[in-house]
């Protein structure tokens, strides 16, 4: 019968109670959300780096490690590909040449990694072939060859992406409803090539409003852009020799992922063809990138890997991304943090609620201990009412934040103005949030614990009371 | 049979400057079934003895036996227990518990001393029928007159058969049709429950039901008379 009193004094002021159960249901959807945000970010991320920059696993030879020499390649090459195709547990695999490399166009050089692929076994392994930017061309063809893939950040560097309004874009915009205004504006720079964004976002500025700029600078700029898509690149690299020697492929695609640093360096040719520029019969392997089925086994996979010979060195995700697996290994201490300052901060609201309903039922208490209820059931009924109080704001805020994170985890949230600034540290400006079954289990804990505490005070004034005292009150 | 003795007690409050001596040396014996009113003016002790009596207050110096058991012997968890189990309370101002029903509040105690739900049930509704109101069991206290809600007092206070019943001027509050109901119930379940009720009061209504009349002054018992009922 505690328990169904408790529930019940709960409503003797239903507005008291209806304010303390608001606040805590939206400290709790906010901390869902920015906890569901949080982990969108970091899931992102992890799955970003696993499926695009470094795999589950990865092999490279350990003085390639060290000093990314063109001869130190993968040691016992036959003996790890024979323990890779009959290992169950790897799903795919497919090895790479690495070289350090100057890309140049006639307009600007830069310094990046080429990496020597095979473009049908990289799709196994990789997800950069999702990656091709409208109008950006295509994904290395296997049977083509000479072509380079290069990303979005790194053709901006090398100039070869450029905004340009052209007769047939002014047309297109007129067919499709912009307005008249904006179209004699836009065709007073018709022609005029901008060899960078920020060049072409100047230009607008200058001549459309803020107000045309929110509603059309973005259709815009996306339309006017134009990559120089089989425009040469010549690449500039060290032979076996340790000569310089260069090549010349073509741009078939741009690709962008969500990390810039990572596109900024890596720039994809074909394998055979790489070999063929540094002078050698067969392709150098310097790293093998693994996928596996189940990424739980990936410390069986190590293991198995560096038994083959001391000569490597084998690497998870978590040790090529750190970032990634620090955020990861973190994500507890966020749900802490986060949750713990929201329910430090409704505490005291609980708290002064609970004193406040005992001030009210001073006569009651005394009556309760006077007929029989000892300190244990006085305390328990205390306590149940500060956690039944707490609980019907956690469960609706719990509610309301899943329905919320379940439906911006379907749309997306989208941080556009601080793209770059994501981007630049491997974060996408579109962030899905998502919360796991094991974070409403922390909440519940935490909620729980919060409300044993807020109780302690408000219980151990009752359990003060002297009943021959408060029953003599009126 | 004796249930309740008192020796010697005093009681002396010296929280103020100056100490207060409510009780006087009383010594009292109460037999099964008694229906004893302890009369007096306002300052005479009355309260003060029956929270003695009761174990809310201890004695500062005295005996309080309660079925052979001296309740300054017990532990304070023990005499909370002790209380639950052989003292049934009837306050002035009913002091029902507001958020549950009729039936909920005279359940209560039996529920804390853990009676199986079919008893349960079944002894609140033989009591709440015996105070008249059956009709009802499921109304909260703030839907019933100041009257019902003391028979329904008087209903939890009997509902786990404890030893007797104290009730602190159980008609104060009443006007003097709902006063007279009230007495007349409280008497026919002291006849038929067996239970031992004691009573402080000063409403001359109650003290011509009594059939024993224990008269307080400044503490002390003054007098202390057995009253032959027409019935006996």
């Amino acid at each position: 019968m505690i328990p169904e009193i408790s529930w019940k004094n709960i409503w003797r002021n239903k507005t008291r109670s209806l304010i303390v159960i608001t606040a805590v249901t939206l400290g709790i959807i906010s901390g869902v959300l920015l906890v569901g945000i949080m982990q969108g970010w970091v899931e992102q991320r992890i799955h970003d780096a696993i499926h695009n920059e470094v795999s589950h696993v990865q092999i490279h030879n350990a003085e390639y490690y060290d000093n990314e020499d063109i001869l130190s390649t993968i040691d016992s090459l036959n003996k790890i590909i024979s323990v890779l195709e009959s290992d169950p547990e790897v799903k795919a695999w497919t090895e790479r040449t690495k070289l350090t490399a100057i890309a140049t166009t006639p307009w600007a050089s830069t310094g990046l990694f080429i990496y020597g692929i095979n473009p049908q076994k990289e799709k196994e392994v990789s997800e950069i072939y999702t990656k091709i930017v409208p109008n950006g061309g295509e994904y290395p063809d296997i049977n083509k060859t000479g072509y380079i893939l290069i990303s979005d950040k790194t053709a901006e560097i090398l100039q070869l992406k450029q905004y340009i309004i052209t007769e047939p874009l002014i047309e297109k915009f007129r067919e499709s409803r912009l307005p008249d205004n904006i179209v004699i504006k836009l065709d007073s720079i018709k022609g005029i090539r901008f060899r960078s964004p920020k060049e072409f976002k100047a230009i607008l500025e200058k001549k459309l409003n803020w107000k045309e700029l929110d509603m059309y600078g973005k259709l815009i700029m996306d339309s006017a852009l134009d990559y120089r898509i089989r425009n040469r690149i010549q690449i500039t690299l060290s032979d076996c020799n340790g000569n310089p020697v260069q090549g010349t492929f073509r741009l078939c695609g741009i690709y962008k992922t969500t990390n810039t640093g990572f596109d900024q360096a890596s720039a994809f040719v074909n394998i055979n063809e790489l070999a063929e520029l540094y002078g050698s019969d067969t392709p150098l392997v310097h790293e093998i990138a693994i996928m596996l089925h189940n990424a739980e086994n990936i410390d069986n996979v190590k293991n198995k890997l560096s038994t083959v010979t001391d000569k490597n060195i084998v690497h998870t995700w978590k040790e090529l991304a750190p970032d990634a697996a620090m955020m990861n290994d973190f994500m507890y201490m966020y749900y802490f943090i986060f949750i713990g300052i929201i329910m430090l901060a409704l505490a005291f609201g609980i708290i002064n609620t609970m004193l406040m309903a005992i001030l009210e039922r001073t006569k009651e208490l005394g009556m309760l201990m006077a007929i029989g209820m000892n300190r244990k059931r006085i305390f328990s009924m205390i306590m149940l009412e500060t956690i039944f109080l707490t609980s019907a704001g956690a469960v609706a805020g719990m509610l309301a934040g899943w329905v919320l994170v379940s439906m911006l985890g379907k749309t997306g949230i989208h941080f556009s103005s601080w793209g770059e600034g994501f981007e630049a540290i491997g974060y996408s400006a579109n962030v899905y949030p998502v919360v796991t079954f094991d974070f409403f289990i922390f909440v519940i804990a935490m909620v729980v614990f919060t409300a044993v505490l807020s109780s302690i005070w408000p219980a151990r004034k009752a359990l003060k009371l002297n009943p021959v005292e408060t029953l003599r009150t009126e | 049979m004796k249930i309740l003795e008192l020796k010697n007690v005093n009681k002396i409050y010296d929280g103020s400057e100056v100490p207060v001596h409510a009780v006087r040396d009383v010594t009292l014996e109460f037999e099964e079934g008694e229906f004893a009113a302890i009369v007096g003016p306002s300052g005479s002790g009355k309260t003060t003895l029956l929270n003695l009596i009761g174990g809310l207050d201890m004695p500062t110096s005295g005996e309080i036996i309660i079925d052979g058991v001296n309740l300054a012997k017990l532990k304070p968890s023990h005499l909370i227990d002790f209380r639950l189990r052989n003292i049934g309370f009837v306050f002035q101002s009913y002091n029902l518990i507001p958020v549950l029903t009729a039936r909920e509040n005279v359940e209560f105690i039996m529920s804390l001393q853990k009676w199986p739900r079919k008893e349960r049930d079944a002894r609140t509704y033989e009591l709440l029928k015996a105070v008249g109101l059956e009709e009802r069991m499921n109304s909260r206290p703030s839907k019933l007159s100041g009257g019902q809600q003391q028979r329904v007092a008087v209903a939890r206070a009997l509902a786990p058969k404890p030893k007797f019943i104290l009730a602190d001027e159980p008609t104060a509050n009443l006007d003097s049709k709902a006063a007279s109901n009230l007495l007349e119930i409280m008497e026919k379940l002291n006849r038929e429950e067996k239970i031992t009720f004691i009573f402080s009061t000063h409403d001359p209504r109650v003290v011509k039901k009594a059939r024993r009349v224990i008269a307080l002054e400044d503490g002390r018992v003054f007098s202390d008379e057995k009253i032959q009922s027409v019935n006996d």
